[in-house]
């Protein structure tokens, strides 16, 4: 029996959060309908926290890449550490690209570093799948692989703890007396539970088609210069940058400087979205994107392209965000199917 | 926070001097409160305080620490308010970002610099760095082309430049000519000809407007100059300088840091490089 392995009942887990919130900020997935949004804890809305279920609306990236970060003057909220609880793995997986971008290279960005190293982050493995999921088909998985901190694996009234890390383990030690160790038992429960989500979800993947990493590898260089298909993508696109800024490895920003009230200047690092037309415009008025479907190609080659390139990583975690909240009705599954078989596919609903 | 290891501060900086070179561009000389160690050819971001930035690659000798020059065009927002920007005010600078130009691949050859418009400010940068080191080069050879007379930058210097060596060579053409010009009149890739410079020892740098560019490089091409020969200011929508924010991204590169000056081998299979 792996010795990094606990269980905790429900009700002292949340006993746990109440503890750690002086400290910290503890935030945990809320069920709104049929939706999961991050929330502060507390303690009044117990029943409707859910510590299993599927992603929540917010990407992992809102916590640690705000969508605006005061990097510059006035002074900043002085605020607690995190601890984000109930992540997904089609979250947590996007951490090798905001890394990537954040933290490696020439220059770190501190912002990045410092919500990264204070923040503990709390996976949980999903309990079901929806439709839109397809994470095994980007080489994720309904549970979490790497990234947390401690990862909860709900089993009726308990939940498995798995250790990840030591900074993980020393939440662990400061409350042990919370804790009980699991045994090989509960482990197999928590496996039963993961092959029956991971089972689902290729379900899903099988039934629609899904392509699948090794079928999209070099699908959006073979057709880039395909303007047609391009423009039929981009049909229904109003251009409103949703995909962008609910998408776990979307990290553009814009750097935004104005006066406060108290003439601070300050400067702010906000989300910026590649679907809208100024993104790469310069002054002088030249815009290597004028046209919308660049703008939408740019989205896939960014992700599908450049990053596989880069990083040797498909920029998707497939968690299905993006096909939620896209008011056009494109689906990335659907575009990728027509660039890997050459062909725009109208979805059978249209 | 340790603000010195903040990617996206400026340090401040005191205009000393500035020089009207045309109706809509001025060169500002600024003097940073720690000075900047920059190579011809990187850029740095200029912040209005509480207004924004926007990129520049300095037009002054990097030899020169104490202070930098600018010419900006105004163009944008962040330019128009420069524009307004006064002797003793005060700027923000951060940088320097990218690469700059390849000097030893430059050395012992002939380098032939076309420039147009505003396009000239990185390139004068360029030629200080040459003249500063002129014996190391066979030929320094500027083609210029304004659109006018009247916008030709760097007016009082630009004859000073053929004495700082034997072998400096420097042509203006403007597109259009007025009562008052005696010079060339026609685009500048006119003043591009294969006698006036020995292909197969050369490299050319270009910089200017987008479409001046394209048909210059066209025009390179066609007198013989290799892709790898060529030099080209992919001036993008550079906003972090830092490879991060993604807006510079042209292909597999971020101009930000894989450049701003790229050989033509490296981007001419890459889409919309001339928007």
């Amino acid at each position: 029996m792996p010795t990094n392995h606990y269980k905790i009942t429900r009700k002292d887990l949340f006993d746990l959060f109440g503890r750690l919130s002086d400290a910290y900020k503890v935030f945990v997935p809320y069920a709104k309908g049929e939706r999961l949004y991050f929330d502060k804890f507390d303690p009044a809305k117990e029943d409707l926290i859910e510590l299993g279920g599927i992603k929540q609306s917010q990407p992992v990236k809102s916590f640690i890449n705000p969508p605006r970060e005061k990097i510059l003057n006035g002074p900043k909220k002085d605020s607690k550490p995190l601890i984000l609880a109930g992540v997904k793995g089609c979250d947590l997986s996007s951490f090798i690209l905001q890394d990537f971008v954040f933290l490696q290279g020439d220059t770190e960005d501190p912002f990045y570093a410092t919500n990264r190293k204070n923040a503990i982050l709390i996976g949980t493995d999903c309990t079901y799948a929806k439709e839109t999921c397809f994470c095994v088909a980007m080489e994720g998985a309904p549970y979490p692989q790497k990234y947390f901190d401690l990862n909860l694996s709900s089993i009726t009234d308990y939940f498995i703890v798995e250790v990840a890390t030591d900074k993980g383990k020393a939440l662990i030690d400061n409350f042990r007396m919370f804790f009980k160790n699991a045994n090989p038992q509960d482990i197999k429960l928590r496996d039963i539970n993961r092959d029956r989500v991971t089972a689902q979800v290729r379900d899903f993947i099988a039934r629609r088609g899904t392509k699948d990493t090794v079928q999209i590898k070099g699908a959006v260089e073979k057709n880039y210069n395909l303007t047609a298909l391009w423009q039929d993508f981009a049909s229904t696109c109003v251009e409103c940058g949703a995909c962008n800024l609910v998408c776990p490895t979307c990290h553009c920003f814009l750097l935004f400087d104005e006066k406060s009230k108290e003439d601070f200047k300050n400067r702010y690092r906000i989300w910026d979205a590649c679907l809208y037309k100024t993104f790469a415009k310069v002054a002088g008025g030249a815009n290597p994107r004028k046209h919308l479907y660049e703008r939408l190609r740019n989205r896939f080659e960014k992700k599908f392209d450049f990053f596989p390139k880069v990083l040797n990583y498909f920029a998707c975690t497939g968690c299905g965000r993006c096909i939620e909240a896209c008011p056009g009705d494109i689906d990335l599954r659907e575009v990728l199917k027509g660039l890997v078989d050459g062909k725009w596919n109208k979805p059978p609903n249209e | 926070m340790n603000e010195m290891k903040n990617p996206y501060a400026y340090t401040e900086a005191e205009i000393l001097n500035v020089v009207d070179e045309t109706a809509n561009i001025k060169t500002f000389t600024i003097r940073p409160k720690e000075a900047i160690v920059f190579r011809a050819g990187q850029f740095m971001d200029l912040t209005l305080p509480g207004i924004g930035e926007a990129p520049f690659t300095p037009s002054s000798n990097h030899n020169v620490k104490a202070t930098l020059d600018f010419t900006i065009m105004s163009a944008g927002r962040v330019t128009k308010l420069l524009h307004q920007a006064k002797k003793g005010d005060t700027v923000g600078v951060r940088g320097p970002y990218g690469l700059g130009y390849p000097l030893d691949k430059f050395r012992s050859k002939e380098v032939f610099i076309v420039g147009g418009g505003v396009g000239l400010a990185p390139l004068r940068a360029l030629l200080y760095a040459l003249f500063n080191e002129a014996d190391q080069y066979k030929k320094i050879i500027l083609k210029y082309g304004a659109r006018t007379p009247k916008d030709i930058v760097y007016k009082v210097e630009i004859d000073s430049w053929r004495a700082k060596a034997k072998h400096v060579e420097t042509e203006i053409t403007t597109d259009i000519g007025d009562e008052s010009w005696n010079g060339n009149v026609g685009l500048v890739t006119t003043i591009l000809k294969k006698e006036s410079v020995d292909v197969n020892n050369a490299v050319a740098i270009v910089c200017g407007p987008p479409i001046m560019m394209k048909f210059v490089t066209f025009k390179l091409l066609d007198i013989g100059f290799k892709d790898s020969d060529i030099h080209l200011s992919m001036e993008k929508n550079m906003s972090c300088g830092i490879g991060k924010c993604g807006h510079c991204r042209i292909g597999p590169y971020y101009a930000c840091k894989d450049g701003p000056v790229f050989t033509y081998d490296k981007i001419k299979d890459l889409p919309n490089i001339w928007d």
